[in-house]
């Protein structure tokens, strides 16, 4: 793939660890040292029990597509043309949490529900951003 | 289970124009809906000293309540900006307002939502342009979503999935609506649409094509509530929220749940629970329609069939003109205009007044009105009753 534009993120006290293990290559989860909830995104508490006592642990970067879209105009205006179709996926990740995100790789455009997705990091202006691809591709 | 009083009931209701109004802004918009409102019902402004409103969300204010009010030269004894989400908005307004009114911080309040989001957006802007998202953007925007239409997209997909259901399903209620807004002087759709038409409108973002969507317009819409007591002074037309009730679920599309577990279900059941009645008893619907899918989605948790059976019951012209529970008697956020769902509230308080015109419901008495914010993020469903 070339030239994908994104939006990237500006990483906050609580996202920063997610966007630099991406840059390391991995895909990382927030685990409650409490109640042992998995989620995603990144937050100071977590969402079940509301405990602080938070780590980070890699994903297997497997999962699940749960609902995709091709994205047939570009609301970003001129630029965004080149990229036009491509296609936004919900993956379920094997470790449980539900997760947007851009599908990559030749198979993209005959993508169905309940395919098997693998992460795929893809570099924009230095920072990987974790999207997935057709297992397998 | 949600209680609501009849201590305060609505009066009046009134609304702009809608499409473009070039050189508006959303201020004059919402104080011309506030006047219209208050000539429903042969109030002025001297009458009223509540208001609630939404402020834009295009260009985003801070203490647009207090605006509005100075603006329309009104030193309310209440006044409150709130924002829940599409619908759920204005329904979220009248209980502010009733609240208000039972409690003695007022007599009369208006309710009041508008903004020139069409004249409003720039340049080449595609959909409808907010300044924010669902506050999920770093977790959104790097992935390349924008807008709201790949939301309901990946609802879309998915319900396609789960059951079995297809493109000609949207185009139904697609249909069904456009024959509403032909009925509505104020509508931005003019002209017939077919199945065909819609099947043939170019797709936005796969499954949803350009007829999927709703219409960004420049508009407002606004309601008079006061307390049964000085309604029946002033002799006024009474109409009061006999339920409501919500379920927020989620915020932003990543921690989208199933679609039976969207809250909307839940919502429908407390309304129907605590006004004693089901959806049979129902002689319209008001859906909020921000897409076809929401509609779809709506009429399967409200009961009107089962789950994955919308398109079906679209077909047999029960939501159609004259059938057994017309839905979107205005035309809709699909072909009469997006106002945020405050028109589908005006709408059904205009239809159980009796003064809907050519497109009356005969004998009108209870009408649903349904919302949803962001994406099913927030659900609400209320009854409005004839009195």
């Amino acid at each position: 793939m070339v030239d994908v534009f994104a939006i990237l993120p500006s990483p906050s006290n609580e996202s920063a660890p997610f966007w630099e293990g991406c840059n390391r290559g991995e895909l990382l989860l927030q685990k409650c040292g409490d109640c042992a909830h998995v989620f995603y995104y990144a937050r100071l508490f977590c969402p079940k029990c509301g405990s602080r006592k938070l780590e980070w642990q890699p994903s297997a970067g497997k999962g699940t597509l749960y609902s995709f879209t091709h994205v047939g105009v570009s609301f970003y205006g001129p630029k965004w043309e080149s990229q036009i179709p491509y296609t936004l996926v919900l993956v379920d990740l094997d470790e449980g949490p539900r997760m947007l995100s851009r599908l990559t790789g030749e198979r993209r455009a005959k993508a169905m529900i309940g395919d098997r997705l693998e992460v795929k990091l893809v570099e924009v202006e230095k920072q990987k951003l974790p999207y997935f691809r057709i297992a397998g591709e | 289970m949600p209680k609501v009083t009849d201590e305060a009931v609505i009066i009046g209701m009134g609304e702009t124009r809608v499409g473009k109004l070039p050189g508006m802004n959303s201020v004059q918009i919402q104080a011309l809906a506030v006047h219209n409102a208050l000539q429903s019902c042969g109030l002025t402004i001297r009458d009223v000293d509540g208001l609630v409103n939404l402020d834009p969300y295009g260009i985003p204010n801070s203490m647009f309540s207090t605006t509005l009010a100075e603006y329309l030269g009104l030193k309310p004894t209440y006044c409150t900006t709130v924002d829940v989400g599409g619908t759920v908005t204005g329904m979220t307004m009248m209980q502010q307002a009733i609240w208000a009114i039972t409690s003695g911080h007022c007599r009369t309040a208006v309710c009041v939502y508008g903004e020139n989001a069409l004249t409003g957006r720039p340049p080449g802007g595609h959909g409808s342009w907010l300044k924010n998202l669902l506050g999920g953007e770093e977790w959104e925007e790097p992935f390349g979503l924008q807008g709201m239409v790949s939301m309901y997209a990946l609802l879309a997909q998915r319900y396609f999935h789960d059951y079995d259901a297809d493109e000609s399903d949207l185009g139904a209620i697609a249909v069904s609506t456009r024959q509403h807004a032909l009925l509505n002087d104020n509508s931005m759709m003019k002209t017939p649409m077919t199945l065909e038409d819609h099947r043939n409108s170019r797709m936005i973002c796969s499954p949803l094509r350009l007829l999927d969507c709703s219409l960004v317009a420049d508009g407002g819409g606004a309601l008079v509530i006061t307390s049964a007591a000085n309604a029946r002074r002033l002799g006024a037309k009474r109409v009061r929220m006999r339920s409501f009730a919500m379920r927020m679920t989620h915020n932003t599309v990543a921690q989208l749940p199933g679609i039976e577990d969207l809250g909307m279900r839940e919502a429908g059941r407390d309304v129907y629970e605590s006004a004693g009645i089901g959806p049979d008893d129902l002689d319209m619907a008001q859906l909020h329609d921000a897409f076809t899918i929401s509609a779809l989605v709506t009429i399967d948790a409200l009961g009107f069939c089962k789950p994955g059976e919308a398109g079906n019951y679209i077909r047999t012209g029960a939501t159609a003109p004259g059938g057994k529970c017309p839905v979107n008697t205005h035309g809709g956020l699909l072909s009469q205009a997006h106002i945020g769902g405050m028109l589908h509230l005006v709408e059904a308080v205009r239809q159980l007044r009796g003064e809907a015109g050519r497109r009356q419901v005969p004998d009108a008495r209870l009408a649903l009105v349904s919302g949803n914010g962001g994406i099913f993020s927030i659900c609400g469903v209320s009854i409005l009753e004839r009195m």
